[in-house]
């Protein structure tokens, strides 16, 4: 076995030289007949190379089984954690041993590791990498071998790549397991991970991926660029697509392990404003209260244009661009930012990323805006009890002209409801505000001040009618089309894309969109999926509606006419459309479906007047699941959801100010689940979402009582509250 | 894809390229090399996977409902017609078929299976007549007892599958051809569904997905293409819970602890003195080998009335701690005075880790342990962890006391 590192950077330069000397003494013997041989002789030596440094980890206690959302554990589908022995690798010769998180993510109480020719030790958890899933381990041992790095800039797309671990062979001083594949990308998880074909599963998460030179690309580790944790990515093990994480990036934080500290991600505390994280540059929507943005000075508005980082600078053409720079960085690692606050470039020097950033919450003023008034101001529509509104004097009927914080000396105009959400969007509760109102009887012009409070778990006593002046598309561009021609991320496939069952034959001819009414059913057949959709009959495109989304519960997606029927009149009352995605199993839903369903509402979006403040993921049972982790990854669509006898079907991400999520959570006293829906309301809560929790008696895993069913329907129809 | 003019390929085909300067690299190399290595180098996998396909067959049986197929692979192993696969429920039917590489179809019957090494003999006849008579025509066969004769492969070992995999081949069409390499060469923890894997030796761990519907059965070949192991079924791996590709080396062996009667050299039953027979506890072992050569004669008798040892196992004496989590770690409350446990020096709050090298991961996986593999007189090998060192300790199992609270005696009949 050799053990020294090869000197060539040149990839093949280095397997041309392992197959010379390792096919040396064989050539004497008999000459070397295929390339096959060859190749295989050169994996076997690669592996050999490593394999001392390669340590098998055993533990004791824990959880049988991880994952599944419940508290304190990560989130996703529940695994059953193997018995058997898990990887590592030594990473200094003093007894550091670095594992995949996974490995101990059912938290065993007791951690063993062999080392090949040498004996058992007791172990010790030093840290944890929480960014890259690594955990870092302690054994009592010195003097240790310790692998040769490859050079991470040298990695190259289609080298061989050999994963290898210690959980299939118990006997630590045999060869350990192998799988071979090659480098299928590099920079991925947000610049963090090597991509490889080599199979990768909990039989070797924690051990080297290797380089046919022996020398060490990465640790293996799950990992997945949709969800964070020790088990994101377990999946899609042997699946193709395994992760590695540069030994180099390892060794370079392994002196603040060694402390003892665990390594968090480093965060800015910003986010985007609108959806397009590739088209647009990034314009700073939303800065978490406290957070390393909103300490440095940067501004609501402000356009990035460019990241230093180590000394680097690159450009930043858009959001997605920034996030790779940003999603290696750790807590404590200081970045520089060069913006455009109006047509000024700024320059914001050492930014130190912060480990945590403060939940933000919104603020409240309390009341309920007129919607489809075209302005200026904008009509009170209900004055919340006890709000800052009331204490103001705030009446139904006034029209706010003018808001801004009582320290600014201008008060800005708002021209209509959507300028007043986001300027309230901008504010944190406590701020006082001077407001400019015009009141109803009279055009008497007055300016009243009042402090804002947190957004509270309160709901409207009651909800005056018309919600709307009915003047949504007056003198304003059509709704615009989701996706205009060109930049549908799912074009057509062929004619009968989409078929209206409801369509005449007539009416196809007709080129204007005719607006259908009533229970329509929707099929896609490209996609095999099919949805309904009720618009009320009294639907008007000058009144902008509210749009719920309904997943079925398991096995039930045949509802939707009765579904209808429970809304209709309130449908046509508060003006909502409502809308029902069937799951492709009839077994329930799984989260792949959801680019699928947000295709399909996002085309409702486009046809339909929709007021994109009450657009609502509602869901029972697994669709209350769905409903959650639809709505969690498609913030810039909704804005409420309201499940029922279900726990949160992801762990929830934070409260955004440009991105709000209110929740209506609802379940019967007698649920099954009814500690683990408790679990996911005090998540929300720790997290500042607004949280309506109704417990209702006497009930199982049944749909809405009487009474909360009211509630429900006050809660949606005040979803637009400032 | 299928719709691109055909230009659109080239493209693509030209970069895939680039990124693979290691292969060009290597072939390169070779072609520098002494003249023999050029004359070879072509591709050696192709000549084998032609060859191998004739000696295999796919398998039509039981099943075809409820997820469970009805189709397998089997491999030749005479040019009588024998053939070897796995032993699983397509074989519960007296309508078994086999469709030979030239789309030939021939009625097969089961001649033995062996649980224990999960396999079975099949024999096929040519139509019209009987399974004793010979073929009209002898097959090309895989050579099993000369097979079984090489050393195993080792890990990193190039291997070649061929299955029928999906029932992707019907009739005449070539078996799906697989390349990957050994992973490992080790016992296997496998179950299937609530059932534990029978085959109890060394397997072949392949790195290449062969755990699909139809492959058990199927050859798995070295670069040579000689047979290696036959293709496993679908299981899954408790050590690690993740599907296993696995094959059972034609060198197999599985050992097995019977309890059988007592005969003297005349063969005839011991009994003691109160008449009674008495049992002894004997290994056996079968080798892959000896059930094909045994069953091909006719005069292979499958392994009966496997027992475990024991019941409640040996005596330790090991007091833990209430056991009230699926994994509660095995720590030692107490010992009982004068138990082997005290003999050997245990002492409360030792915590047991492993025993005979394996990982105790849980006061279950103890129990389990001890009730499955001991009996008095088992002399155990138990590493406890003692503040931050491991201890090694021998205990000597005893016959359960009395009184022990595992072996309660029955209680007296009420009158």
């Amino acid at each position: 076995m050799r053990t020294t590192a090869w000197p060539s950077t040149r990839v093949a330069v280095a397997i041309v030289a392992t197959l010379f000397t390792s096919a040396a003494p064989a050539v004497a013997q008999q000459p070397t007949t295929d390339l096959n041989e060859a190749i295989e002789r050169a994996l076997k030596a690669a592996s050999a190379k490593v394999a001392p440094t390669i340590v098998k980890i055993e533990t004791a206690g824990g959880a049988e089984v991880i994952g599944g959302g419940k508290k304190g554990g990560p989130p996703g589908p529940i695994i059953r954690k193997g018995t058997g022995p898990t990887t590592g690798l030594i990473v200094s010769a003093d007894g550091y041993v670095i594992s995949s998180s996974f490995n101990f993510a059912n938290k065993p109480t007791e951690i063993f590791i062999t080392v090949p020719g040498r004996q058992r030790y007791v172990a010790k958890v030093v840290a944890h990498d929480q960014t890259r899933m690594l955990t870092l381990l302690k054994i009592d041992a010195h003097d240790l071998p310790v692998p040769v790095p490859f050079p991470k800039k040298d990695i190259q797309v289609g080298q061989w790549a050999i994963s290898l671990g210690r959980t299939l062979d118990i006997n630590i001083d045999r060869p350990p397991s192998m799988s071979i594949g090659i480098v299928s990308a590099t920079n991925r998880i947000w610049g963090k991970a090597i991509q490889t074909d080599a199979k990768t599963s909990p039989v070797n998460y924690g051990g080297p991926l290797v380089a046919i030179d022996g020398r060490v690309l990465g640790v293996i580790v799950p990992a997945s660029n949709r969800a964070e944790g020790e088990t994101a990515g377990v999946e899609v093990y042997d699946g193709g697509i395994g992760f590695a994480i540069p030994l180099e990036d390892i060794n370079r934080v392994l002196p603040r392990l060694k402390e003892g500290k665990d390594l968090k991600r480093g965060l800015l505390g910003i986010n985007p404003q609108g959806a397009d994280a590739y088209n647009l540059p990034p314009t700073i929507g939303a800065i978490q209260p406290d957070s390393a943005a909103a300490r440095a000075g940067l501004a609501i508005g402000d356009k990035i244009i460019e990241v230093t980082v180590g000394g680097e600078t690159k450009k930043v053409p858009n959001y997605s661009t920034l996030q790779h720079i940003l999603g290696p960085l750790y807590e404590g690692d200081e970045i520089s930012l060069k913006v455009l606050r109006g047509d000024q470039e700024r320059e914001f020097k050492n930014i130190k990323l912060m480990g945590t950033v403060t939940a933000y919450v919104a603020a409240f003023l309390g009341v309920l805006p007129m919607r489809d008034d075209p302005g200026p101001g904008v009509v009170v529509r209900y004055v919340y009890p006890n709000s800052p509104a009331a204490a103001a004097g705030i009446q139904e009927g006034d029209r706010i002209m003018k808001l801004a914080p009582a320290n600014v000396p201008a008060l800005s105009p708002i021209p209509n409801r959507a300028a007043l959400l986001t300027t309230m969007q901008r504010l944190t509760p406590g701020t006082e505000i001077k407001i400019e109102l015009k009141r109803k009887d009279g055009d008497k012009i007055e300016t009243v001040t009042t402090k804002l409070v947190p957004m509270p778990d309160t709901l409207p006593e009651r909800l005056p009618l018309p919600s709307s002046a009915g003047k949504a598309l007056e003198g304003q561009p059509k709704p615009k089309d989701p996706f205009p021609p060109g930049k549908d991320p799912f074009p057509p496939k062929g004619p009968g894309f989409f078929t209206i069952h409801t369509l005449q034959p007539d009416d196809k001819k007709d080129d204007k969109p005719k607006i259908e009414t009533g229970f329509l059913t929707r099929t896609n057949e490209a996609l095999g999926r099919e949805y309904w959709l009720y618009i009320p009959d009294n639907y008007d495109p000058n009144v902008s509606h509210g749009l719920l989304v309904w997943f079925h519960p398991a096995g039930q997606s045949k509802d939707g006419e009765k579904m209808m029927k429970t809304f209709r009149d309130f449908a046509e009352d508060h003006h909502f459309i409502i809308m029902g995605p069937k799951s492709n199993n009839n077994d329930g839903w799984v989260a792949s479906e959801t680019e699928l369903v947000m295709h399909d509402v996002k085309t409702v979006l486009g046809q339909y007047t929709i007021d994109r403040s009450r657009v609502v993921a509602h869901g029972m049972a697994k669709g209350g699941e769905m409903a959650s982790y639809v709505a969690f990854n498609a913030r810039d669509v909704f804005r409420g959801v309201a499940i029922v006898g279900s726990p949160l079907g992801t762990a929830p991400k934070d409260n955004v100010a440009n991105q709000p999520l209110s929740f209506f959570i609802a379940v019967g006293d007698k649920d099954p689940l009814l500690k683990e829906v408790l679990e996911s309301r005090d998540l929300l809560l720790e997290k500042r979402f607004p949280v309506i929790y109704r417990e209702m008696k006497d009930s199982g895993k049944e749909y809405f009582d009487l009474k909360t069913f009211t509630d429900f329907l006050a809660w949606l129809d005040s979803l637009d509250r400032v | 894809m299928l719709t691109d003019p055909p230009g659109a390929f080239f493209p693509q085909l030209r970069t895939a390229m680039l990124t693979r300067t290691i292969w060009v690299g290597i072939v390169a190399l070779l072609a520098l090399l002494p003249a023999p290595a050029v004359g070879h180098a072509a591709d050696p996998l192709v000549d084998v996977a032609q060859k191998a396909n004739k000696k295999l067959v796919k398998l039509f049986g039981a099943g075809g409902f409820s997820r469970l197929n009805n189709y397998a692979t089997g491999i030749i192993v005479s040019p009588q017609g024998h053939i070897i696969t796995v032993a699983s429920q397509i074989l519960d039917t007296p309508d078994l078929v086999v469709h030979l590489y030239d789309g030939t179809r021939l009625q097969a019957q089961v001649l033995v299976t062996e649980r224990e090494l999960d396999i079975a003999l099949l024999k096929v006849k040519s139509p019209g007549k009987k399974f004793e008579d010979p073929l009209d025509e002898p097959l090309e066969y895989f050579d099993f007892l000369a097979a079984a004769k090489r050393p195993p492969a080792e890990v990193g070992d190039w291997v070649i599958a061929l299955s029928n995999t999906f029932e992707i081949a019907l009739r005449d069409e070539p078996l799906s051809v697989q390349r990957g390499v050994i992973a490992a060469y080790t016992k296997m923890a496998g179950r299937r569904g609530v059932f534990e894997f029978p085959y109890t030796g060394d397997v072949y761990i392949v790195d290449a997905i062969t755990n699909n519907p139809g492959a058990a059965g199927g050859a798995l070949l070295n670069r040579k293409g000689e047979l290696i192991g036959i293709i496993g079924r679908e299981l899954k791996n408790t050590l690690s819970e993740t599907w296993m590709n696995y094959a059972i080396p034609v060198t197999g062996k599985a050992e097995v602890v019977q309890r059988v009667l007592l005969k003297d050299m005349n063969g005839n039953i011991v009994k003691d003195k109160d008449g009674k027979e008495v049992y002894e506890e004997k290994t056996v072992t079968v080798t892959m080998a000896q059930f094909v050569e045994l069953g091909m004669q006719g005069k292979y008798k499958p392994i009966e009335g496997k027992t475990t040892i024991g019941g409640i196992g040996g005596y330790h004496g090991i007091l833990f701690v209430p056991n009230i989590l699926e994994r509660t770690p095995a720590y030692i409350e107490d010992v009982v005075p004068g138990s082997p446990a005290d003999k050997a020096g245990l002492r409360p709050d030792d915590l047991v880790s492993f025993i005979d090298g394996e990982p105790v991961i849980s006061i279950n996986a103890f129990h389990d342990y001890i009730k499955k593999r001991t009996r008095a007189g088992t002399v155990i090998r138990l590493e406890v962890r003692r503040g931050e060192v491991l201890e090694t300790v021998e205990l000597t199992l005893e016959a359960h006391p009395a009184t022990s609270p595992s072996a309660p005696a029955p209680a007296p009949p009420k009158q």
